[in-house]
């Protein structure tokens, strides 16, 4: 599903002569199979989030191969990116990421809207998908009206409502508390058992990494050897 | 994403602040109404000018005024040239007319009139347009037509130290001649000087027919259409060319008939700049409203265009508020536009969903400017007559129109509204495809 091949990446801060390179990542390569759950985890500024970047398009990497469903997506340009995003993968995001002036409904909507689908499937696509993150009851409110776990399950519904077969996570229990952690860790392993998406998902939290079927450690920008599990 | 959604997406983003949007679309629409009702002043002075020159004449008449016969030489129109015009393609008929070089005093029971007398070729007239309101064309020698308005000139012999006229111009009511004129005899007096003596002799003319009367009021015709034979008469008698009631120095001597008035009527109007051309061509001094109007229309595009560039200018400044409109909106919906990159926005999307709606502020500007362009305009040539028969105390040219928008100014101005708003939103467009989708999510923009 997911081949990373000799990742390398560094950011450049400074201009010109004050310019100083901060190596990020250095080497990493990795897999990640079909049906897999693989966490990432690493401290702080161990270029975990860089990576996941890296592999969703967000941040061109300067070495190395990224290969998506046999597709070396590292090459693609920004436009050629978005679609493949859009057709294949989901984002789960610490912080949410929901559309403020849009309510849940919208919210889960908007993917549809930006593949083209018609108003009448879009309907039912999008409250099908609110009924499985158990929603539908709040689909007229705005994420300022919801709770911290609320707005993470319209941010599910979000990744889920194009039926992408790879969801990508970064912290996605970062904002939320204890009970509803272990909630949502619960619906991913639903998801993953019962429809089959792969996650890939940066955690430092050890209760999220240990639902992986593999996980991967990464210190100072490099895969840490043996500690896969 | 397909066009419905775009608009709906559109349409939201743009509530989420009403009153920039609104005072931006009120910019656009002042524009707007600015570059319409200036080029509305170019295109009403232009459609009345060509009104008033297509009323006083037809469209497929080219007058001819005579032959340049070398080194600077006049040479008047002769039966020959006719011949020559006749032959000429695309001519429907050539009118000819002499008039008589002296104005007769027609005389019928104890009213009197002074009129022109013409002779003119009627079969010609005929299928050049020439109409009678009532009674036939002349068939015989003495038969003649008179003009529409030739009943107004006849009058009695006022009292002495009377006025027959009224302070308009008009013959006093007890005065004027009331009855029929189909069928009347009347006399024509012509004079000719002789030893210093004038010499009278009178022509008994029959009344066949009325012309009928000109479009325009205010034209009248007066004119007394005799035949060739009565003219032949008047020139046997005067013992001049033309029937002048003394011998002119230096008049040339008699080498044929000369006409007047010489027009040709084309079939059609496009047959009239071949016409032209030709007599030209032939040595002709002509004069077409073809002519006069391709000219007028010449020195009016570029008023127009002109007067639209002025108009553009000011559309120009408000599209500088559309810029930072679209400029601040950007700015404001980073955060969202990353998120939607971030989900699979394509960056033809952002830019599609930006250039829209700076497209649909501008499409409202016009809107609204234009419907307040076509009120003023009303407005302006409402009051127009009115401030002018104020200010000057006169009325003004009848027809006058001082703004007039036709259906393709409005397109025009459209078109300028739209391009120059889609113009000003390009740039804050292609700077929302470019907000850094981590930067965005993190509220960094």
């Amino acid at each position: 599903m997911i081949d990373v091949r000799e990742l390398s990446h560094a950011f450049e801060i400074g201009k010109k002569e004050k310019k100083t390179v901060i190596p990020v990542l250095e080497g990493v390569s990795f897999s990640v199979e079909k049906g897999e759950i693989v966490t990432i985890v690493g401290r702080s500024g161990s270029g975990k989030s860089t990576l996941l970047n890296i592999i969703s398009g967000f941040i061109k990497p300067k070495h190395g191969e990224v290969w998506i469903h046999g597709e070396k997506v590292s090459d693609y340009n920004e436009g050629k990116f978005a679609d493949f995003r859009l057709a294949n993968l989901g984002f789960i995001f610490q912080s949410f990421q929901l559309i403020p002036s849009m309510t849940a409904y919208q919210n889960v909507e908007l993917p549809l809207i930006l593949k083209g689908m018609p108003e009448k499937e879009r309907q039912q696509k999008t409250e099908e998908t609110l009924k499985r993150v158990g929603l539908i009851e709040y689909k007229d409110h705005y994420p300022s009206e919801l709770s911290g776990g609320q707005q993470q399950r319209v941010s599910i519904a979000r990744a889920l409502v194009v039926n992408p077969p790879l969801i990508l996570a970064d912290e996605p229990t970062g904002s939320l508390d204890s009970e509803t952690e272990n909630e949502l860790l619960q619906f991913i392993q639903e998801l993953n058992r019962d429809l089959g998406i792969t996650f890939l998902i940066i955690t430092h939290d050890e209760k999220v990494a240990a639902i992986g079927h593999k996980t991967i450690e990464i210190t100072d920008g490099r895969v840490m050897e043996g500690v896969l599990a | 994403m397909n066009v419905k959604d775009q608009f709906r997406f559109v349409r939201q983003n743009m509530k989420k602040n009403k009153t920039r949007l609104f005072m931006t679309i009120l910019a656009t629409a002042i524009g707007c109404t600015f570059l319409i009702v200036l080029a509305s002043v170019g295109f009403g002075l232009h459609k009345s000018i060509i009104q008033d020159v297509m009323e006083d004449s037809l469209v497929t008449e080219v007058q001819v005024h005579g032959k340049e016969a070398g080194e600077g030489n006049f040479q008047g129109i002769k039966d020959e040239d006719i011949q020559h015009f006749q032959e000429i393609t695309g001519v429907k008929a050539v009118t000819r007319r002499q008039s008589l070089q002296q104005s007769p005093i027609f005389k019928t029971e104890d009213y009197t009139a002074q009129s022109e007398a013409v002779s003119a070729y009627f079969p010609e007239e005929v299928k050049a347009g020439f109409e009678l309101s009532e009674g036939r064309l002349p068939e015989k020698g003495n038969e003649v037509v008179v003009g529409s308005s030739f009943a107004d000139g006849l009058s009695l012999e006022p009292k002495e130290g009377e006025n027959a006229f009224n302070e308009d111009g008009t013959i006093k009511e007890e005065l004027a001649y009331k009855g029929e004129l189909v069928g009347k005899t009347i006399e024509m007096e012509v004079i000719k000087m002789e030893d210093g003596k004038e010499i009278k002799k009178s022509i008994p003319l029959t009344i066949t027919g009325v012309t009928k009367k000109p479009s325009k009021e205010w034209m009248q015709i007066r004119t007394v259409f005799i035949s060739e034979d009565i003219f032949k008469e008047v020139e046997a008698f005067t013992g001049t060319p033309g029937g002048n009631p003394e011998q002119i120095e230096g008049t040339p001597e008699d080498n044929g008939r000369i006409y007047d008035s010489v027009s040709l009527y084309a079939k059609d109007v496009e047959a009239v700049t071949g016409i032209n051309d030709k007599l030209k061509e032939d040595n002709y001094m002509v004069y077409s409203i073809v002519n006069e109007m391709r000219q007028i229309n010449m020195v009016f595009t570029i008023l127009k265009i002109g007067l639209l560039f002025i108009g553009t200018i000011a559309l120009i400044i408000a599209s500088i508020g559309i810029y930072n409109t679209m400029t601040m909106a950007v700015t404001e919906r980073a955060p969202d536009i990353g998120i939607m990159k971030a989900i699979g926005a394509h960056p033809k999307t952002i830019k599609r969903i930006f250039v829209l709606e700076s497209s649909y502020i501008g499409l409202l500007g016009a809107l609204f400017g234009t419907i307040v362009a076509y009120g003023i305009s009303y407005a302006v040539n409402l009051a127009l007559p009115l401030v002018l028969e104020r200010v000057f105390e006169e009325a003004p040219p009848e027809g006058l129109m001082l703004s007039y928008i036709p259906w393709s100014l409005t397109l025009i101005s459209v078109a300028i509204c739209l391009t120059v708003t889609i113009f000003s939103g390009w740039r804050p467009a292609k700077r929302a495809t470019q907000v850094d989708v981590l930067k965005a999510m993190r509220r960094e923009v």
